[in-house]
């Protein structure tokens, strides 16, 4: 090869280099490694799994610390969650919404909702504890994929992390780039669960039982108000710390239901047509609610648009919050 | 570029330099409509042509109907001003049917029934200045007839041959599955573009062609590395742009975010219909952008 063309070669990968490094934005910085405590109800702690604490002290009972661990657990879920009480909502069973749609009406029950989504630095200890490879979080039909649930490096974790770890810039952003059985097996490792479709839009809607029967369209009001929330006509363009956005919560406080991330709820979507006839994705799909970062239109990010996914896609505006039985925290 | 002349004859075509009578609503030869004529020329600036080209069903409309959309409120590094109503048209058209869950309908093939879009366009920076820009729909199957049997769409090749750049829509997801007809198809039309162009063969074409792998999220591993993946999927394209194409980019896109079929036409007759559940935008920007920086 010829001088010219080997100094020409060099130019063009420098290029490249520039090009792909401008592109991807800031430089990655892998998140710090945690050390985690000795013992083990201290590292549940840690750890943030507060709801098996929650759900079940006579399992440490004789343990000294017990009784000011379990205290703390149930603070902590006092700070982060937000009580959604009893109400009821409507959700449209066609895939084009229109007055007078059929519409399946649901009461729902109070229960305890995360006020914010869970952040890459949450879903972190999940990933340092050997979550994917617990397979009593997973369910059984989805442990030939487990192997696809990798990073951008082959290593066990969302899409978007490299070597198992998530950039430090992004601690506090939620945690995208998993599927609906990365979600509901976090939550199910933190001893929480995902809220279902209803409950979902009871706390972004927060139609309480009364002779009003009124309807939010979003959880703050009833007119988009974009510098309440993170969706494309905000001008953002990628996600935000799961806790800004104050003056966009709901009534008790749970942050972010509209925009930022999609959130993958525990229902299966599955509308019909205007002749009643099913809509089909390429696989099972999940419902997602909330609107993302990205989502052009304000009637596609509302307390009641309906949407799914497939459970296996891995999206990069999609996120989840946990739920918690008000029963289970009442534990004693 | 684009340039027309008005006299007392006539006026003659931007696109393709034919002198028509001061009636005519259409060219009398490619059928482009003359008001973006008399615009252009009451602007008295030459326009530059970017032509959104593709395979049929690739996605051309609803990529231009939302890059128009987006360019009009301010996104991005650049602002835009449509000029003239019908230049507001394509993206009412894909803004109404996608917020509805519904694709737009097909282009026609004739050219006086697609959608032309006249904007002026500047980088959002002090001084920068304003390049009027004219971008039609073109539909898919026109330019594969006219690929096949040249001058079926005179309109089209005057286009190709007038552009200052173009962006080139190349099925994303079809590739990724290992279909070779979005290769074929791209290397058809980067022929055709060499063929009028004239070009002598050690000669590379300098016109910034943007490569835009639509459908994107079908196969996220496009947005990591749009280059990568048009090297290992499409391997015909890059082996003759790396011949022939001086100026070119890959880059990825997406406008759905989920997409479901319903099995019944809406009218009920049997049909399988795709239905955009939710938008999420990825990528629609870019591509225009680092063609206009070209420019």
């Amino acid at each position: 090869m010829s001088l010219k063309l080997l100094l020409r070669k060099r130019n063009v990968e420098k290029k490249e280099n520039r090009e792909q490094t401008a592109r991807r934005g800031k430089p990655f910085e892998p998140a710090e490694p945690l050390k985690l405590d000795t013992d083990q109800l201290h590292q549940y702690v840690q750890l943030e799994r507060y709801g098996l604490i929650a759900a079940n002290p006579k399992h440490w009972e004789g343990h000294p610390d017990i009784r000011s661990v379990y205290r703390t657990a149930m603070e902590r879920i006092d700070q982060t969650f937000a009580v959604v009480p009893e109400g009821f909502v409507s959700l449209p069973q066609t895939v084009h919404d229109y007055p007078g749609c059929p519409e399946q009406d649901i009461e729902t029950q109070p229960f305890l909702l995360a006020c914010c989504a869970v952040t890459n630095a949450q879903f972190q200890k999940f990933v340092d504890t050997g979550g994917y490879g617990d397979l009593n979080l997973w369910a059984k039909d989805i442990w030939p994929h487990l192997i696809d649930f990798k990073d951008q490096t082959g290593a066990a974790g969302p899409r978007f992390w490299r070597n198992g770890r998530h950039d430090k810039n992004l601690a506090d952003h939620p945690v995208t780039g998993i599927c609906y059985y990365e979600a509901a097996a976090y939550a199910r490792w933190a001893g929480f669960r995902l809220p279902d479709e209803a409950e979902w839009q009871m706390a972004a809607s927060w139609r309480i039982r009364s002779s009003a029967h009124v309807l939010r369209r979003y959880p703050w009001g009833d007119a988009l108000d974009t510098d309440r929330c993170n969706i494309w006509p905000s001008g953002v363009g990628g996600t935000v710390p799961v806790d800004s956005y104050p003056l966009g919560g709901a009534p008790n406080g749970a942050l972010q239901l509209i925009g930022n991330v999609w959130e993958w709820t525990a229902s299966d979507f599955m509308p019909v047509d205007e002749n009643g006839k099913p809509i089909v994705g390429d696989m099972l799909m999940k419902s997602i609610r909330g609107g993302a970062f990205d989502t052009y239109f304000a009637c596609q990010a509302t307390s009641y648009f309906r949407t799914g996914l497939p459970c296996l896609v891995r999206a990069h505006n999609v996120g989840f919050r946990c739920a918690l039985d008000v029963r289970q925290s009442r534990q004693q | 570029m684009g340039s027309s002349i008005s006299t007392i004859a006539g006026t003659s075509c931007l696109i393709c330099n034919t002198l028509n009578t001061v009636e005519a609503i259409y060219c009398r030869e490619c059928s482009a409509p003359m008001g973006i004529v008399y615009d252009t020329i009451a602007q008295q600036r030459d326009p530059h042509i970017v032509s959104v080209v593709g395979e049929s069903n690739v996605g051309k409309t609803v990529y231009l109907g939302f890059l128009l959309d987006m360019l009009s409120q301010c996104a991005g590094n650049f602002e835009a001003i449509p000029k003239g109503a019908y230049s507001i048209d394509l993206q009412q058209n894909v803004i109404s049917h996608m917020a509805n869950r519904r694709f737009p309908p097909k282009t026609p093939m004739e050219p006086n029934q697609w959608h032309w879009a006249y904007y002026q366009v500047r980088k959002r920076t002090r001084n920068a200045k304003w390049i009027d820009l004219i971008m039609p729909d073109m539909a898919g199957d026109s330019l594969a007839a006219e690929m096949a049997a040249p001058d079926t769409f005179n309109a089209i090749r005057n286009l190709l041959y007038k552009s200052s750049g173009t962006l080139m829509l190349i099925d994303a997801a079809l590739a990724a599955n290992g279909s070779a007809r979005p290769d074929f198809f791209a290397m058809k039309v980067l022929s055709y573009i060499d063929s009028i162009g004239g070009g002598k063969r050690d000669e590379r074409i300098k016109t910034p062609t943007a490569f835009v792998l639509c459908k994107s999220d079908y196969c996220p591993e496009c947005f990591d590395d749009p280059r990568q993946f048009a090297k290992a999927n499409l391997n015909r394209l890059w082996n003759l742009c790396e011949s022939r194409f001086e100026n070119i980019e890959f880059f990825a896109c997406s406008a759905v975010g989920a997409l479901a079929y319903a099995t019944a036409g809406e009218d009920g007759g049997d049909c399988v219909r795709p239905i955009p559940l939710h938008t999420a935008l990825q990528g629609i920007l870019e591509p225009f952008e680092w063609v206009i920086r070209q420019i």
